[in-house]
């Protein structure tokens, strides 16, 4: 063996420090992305789907900069035509670090869009809501007009002509729904990533910091809290009186809508992420276990599983009397509720996290591949697709 | 999920989440914690490592020498330096091997950090499969990505000062000394280069990292003060050597002992034929000189056990 005296040196050892780091420090890289992608769900309106793509990443040592800013997209049911598209710009950033640097934030959108008569609202991680024209994608205004929130990562919902909202900041916020004025502000003690969900006037979300928060939708009053054994990530189901939530601590809750005294729980292998869907006395909901568990409305007994071999991320659809369930393998399941049997629907063969929307009989799907596709609920044939990005 | 992530990624992580549990919510103490238990057991390769690294510095004057003497002969000059290195005891592979040992480890306990920062939702999703069923990793998810001042999933400029800082520390503490021009440019880029990629790397990556290369510099330096002081960080007496510094010192010292004293033993038949040192040299196939004086001349070990101790008088 022959071993020369240079490659001993103090000096070149360092240099194989420095490499082996380096390699280090782009292979921790592989898998874990440091900046958001999003990427949305549908809602529909006279016959236009509203759409807000993942954005691209364009990789790299130590960042992955997006190349493509965020947008909101609207495209044409009938054909998946798109129709028009409004860039959703973020602020002047003042650069990255080592070899990053943006010249905008990019406006990664998670929460689907909400559509109220003429206006489409989201919520952007770049900490601000923006209040588009359906007709034409022209912005009629944003929150806040100065400076931003912290990340929003849930979606919205609208009622009461108010607009309301979860933000990483652990604020939830009331907006009116017309102009955009702040109307209040409740807070939570941890971030807040998931959605909110209104039943008249009480308004439930779950919180990072393990509650379950009802507030007065009117005044911003808490009403009442329940304390699970983990961060809640995923959105309310209210049904029959019930409040339906899973947490991170592998349970899902029921628990009284009036207030908020426990009624039941179940406890599954891994988080809840999703929302549930309730039909005809059952509560159908999706796991990070690669299940989905039928489990009786009233007493929380599991009625059976389905188990779908890949977790579950994305909300599943109720269309008549089956549930549209999309795996993150991109696997389309159909559960009949009347025999509770599940049967592949579709199977895309590309990532889904985004919740699924449904309108007659079609269900639209986003996919991570920025796909949107068209598929019937019924037979399970792909009528379009498009790709968005 | 494959092989490195089960063996390796995985229980790093699960133990990140446990441990910032335990520590009342606090992720930065985690990593701290957890950096000083994974040094700690890495411990006896860091010693060797550092150890054997000393040595070779200490025998760098002689490997100087060797490079003069065989400037022209490469094959030789390799074949001298072995067996220099033979006979004062040291592996050449003594430096590489305990680092090679200890990188994947480093290598799991970086790539967990990062995966436990899960900042953005694509991440926390993506940490599901990572976790055990655990009640407190349930329970304890996602962390609280605040620690001092510090927002643990973004670059901090103090810490990647302190990281340039300590990485220089301890370039310069490891760092021999050398009279060779070459070789002392090669030193003085390496003391500097290392801490300003390490600073920029720092900046780019959240600081939950930075508090990880703090935490291993800050153990490092202390391993490398316990072996050999503050080396070429101060001119000053070197810290009183342990019992396996004395071990390395003694061999690497028999080695340079003039070959005029008592009780010696030539490498080779030199004695054994009755030549003289230059006579050996010279009578080799290959005329290559032989050693000089100062390195082929071997004290003769008394043996520990004792039985084969010769009486003297």
């Amino acid at each position: 063996m022959r071993i020369g005296n240079k490659a001993l040196t103090v000096g070149k050892l360092s240099l194989l420090v420095v490499l082996l780091l380096v390699m280090l420090a782009a292979f921790g890289c592989i898998g874990i992305r440091s900046s958001p992608e999003g990427g949305s769900g549908g809602a529909i309106a006279d016959g236009t789907l509203f759409l807000c793509p993942a954005l691209k990443q364009a990789g790299g040592f130590g960042c992955s900069a997006p190349v493509v800013e965020g947008a909101l997209v609207a495209v044409d049911v009938s054909d998946g035509s798109r129709l028009w598209e409004a860039a959703l710009e973020g602020e002047m950033s003042s650069g990255g670090g080592f070899g990053c640097s943006a010249s905008t934030v990019p406006v990664a959108i998670y929460g689907s869009p909400v559509v109220v008569g003429e206006l489409v609202y989201v919520g952007g991680y770049n900490g601000k809501i923006y209040a588009i024209n359906a007709s034409s994608g022209v912005l009629r205004w944003v929150y806040p007009r100065q400076g931003s929130l912290q990340p929003i990562v849930g979606g919205m919902v609208a009622a009461l002509d108010s607009l309301y909202f979860g933000c990483a900041d652990g604020g939830v916020y009331a907006l009116d729904a017309e102009t955009g004025d702040w109307l209040w502000e409740f807070a939570t003690g941890g971030k807040i990533w998931a959605t909110p969900t209104i039943n008249g006037e009480t308004l439930y979300i779950g919180s990072f910091d393990h509650n379950l928060y009802a507030i007065d939708a009117v005044t911003g009053q808490l009403e009442w809290e329940f304390e699970t054994g983990g961060a809640i990530g995923s959105t309310p189901l209210v049904y029959n009186d019930t409040v339906y939530i899973g947490s991170f601590d592998r349970s899902f809750y029921a628990l009284d809508a009036a207030d908020g005294s426990l009624q039941w729980e179940f406890e599954a292998e891994k988080w809840f992420w999703t929302r549930a869907v309730a039909y005809n006395g059952t509560v159908y909901v999706g796991c990070f276990d690669g299940n989905v568990y039928a489990l009786d409305a009233e007493s929380g007994e599991e009625i059976t599983r389905f188990e779908l071999g890949s977790p579950v991320y994305s909300w599943p659809v109720l269309v008549d009397s089956r549930i549209i369930v999309a795996t993150e393998e991109g696997e389309i399941y159909v559960i009949d509720t009347a025999d509770n049997q599940a049967e592949l629907l579709a199977d895309l063969e590309e990532t889904v996290y985004a919740p699924l929307c449904a309108s007659e009989g079609i269900i639209y799907i986003y996919s991570q591949g920025q796909n949107l596709y068209a598929i019937n609920a019924e037979s399970g044939a792909r009528l379009w697709s498009l790709p968005i990005n | 999920m494959n092989f490195w992530d089960i063996i390796a990624i995985q229980p790093m992580t699960n133990i990140l989440i446990v441990l910032t549990d335990f520590l009342f919510n606090n992720f930065g103490l985690a990593i701290i914690l957890l950096t000083l238990v994974v040094n700690g057991a890495l411990l006896p390769l860091t010693l060797k490592q550092t150890r054997a690294s000393k040595a070779m510095q200490d025998l760098q004057p002689k490997m100087t020498e060797l490079q003069k003497k065989y400037a022209k002969d490469k094959q030789k000059l390799a074949q001298e330096q072995m067996r220099l290195y033979k006979e004062s005891g040291i592996n050449p592979a003594g430096c590489l091997l305990p680092l090679l040992i200890q990188m994947p480890i480093w290598i799991a306990l970086f790539q967990s950090i990062m995966r436990v920062l899960a900042v953005i939702p694509e991440n926390l999703v993506g940490l599901s499969p990572y976790l055990y069923s655990w009640p407190s990793v349930y329970s304890a998810l996602p962390l609280n990505n605040h620690f001092l001042w510090l927002n643990l999933a973004s670059g901090d400029m103090f810490l990647a000062l302190l990281v340039g800082g300590t990485t220089w520390v301890q370039q310069k503490m490891v760092m021999a000394p050398t009279v060779d021009p070459a070789q002392k440019t090669q030193s003085s880029l390496m003391l500097w280069m290392m801490p300003i990629l390490f600073a920029f790397l720092t900046l780019s990556f959240p600081s939950g990292l930075a508090l990880y290369w703090i935490t291993s510099n800050l153990f490092r330096i202390g391993a490398q003060y316990f072996i050999g002081g503050w080396g070429g960080l101060v001119k000053t007496a070197p810290k009183k050597p342990t019992g396996r510094d004395k071990k390395y010192k003694e061999r690497i010292a028999e080695v340079e002992k003039p070959a005029q004293e008592t009780d010696i033993v030539v490498p080779g038949s030199a004695q054994e034929e009755g030549l003289s040192d230059e006579e050996s040299g010279g009578k080799r196939p290959d005329r290559g000189g032989g050693y000089p004086k100062s390195i082929r001349a071997v004290k003769r070990q008394p043996r520990r056990g004792g039985s084969h101790r010769r009486k003297r008088g």
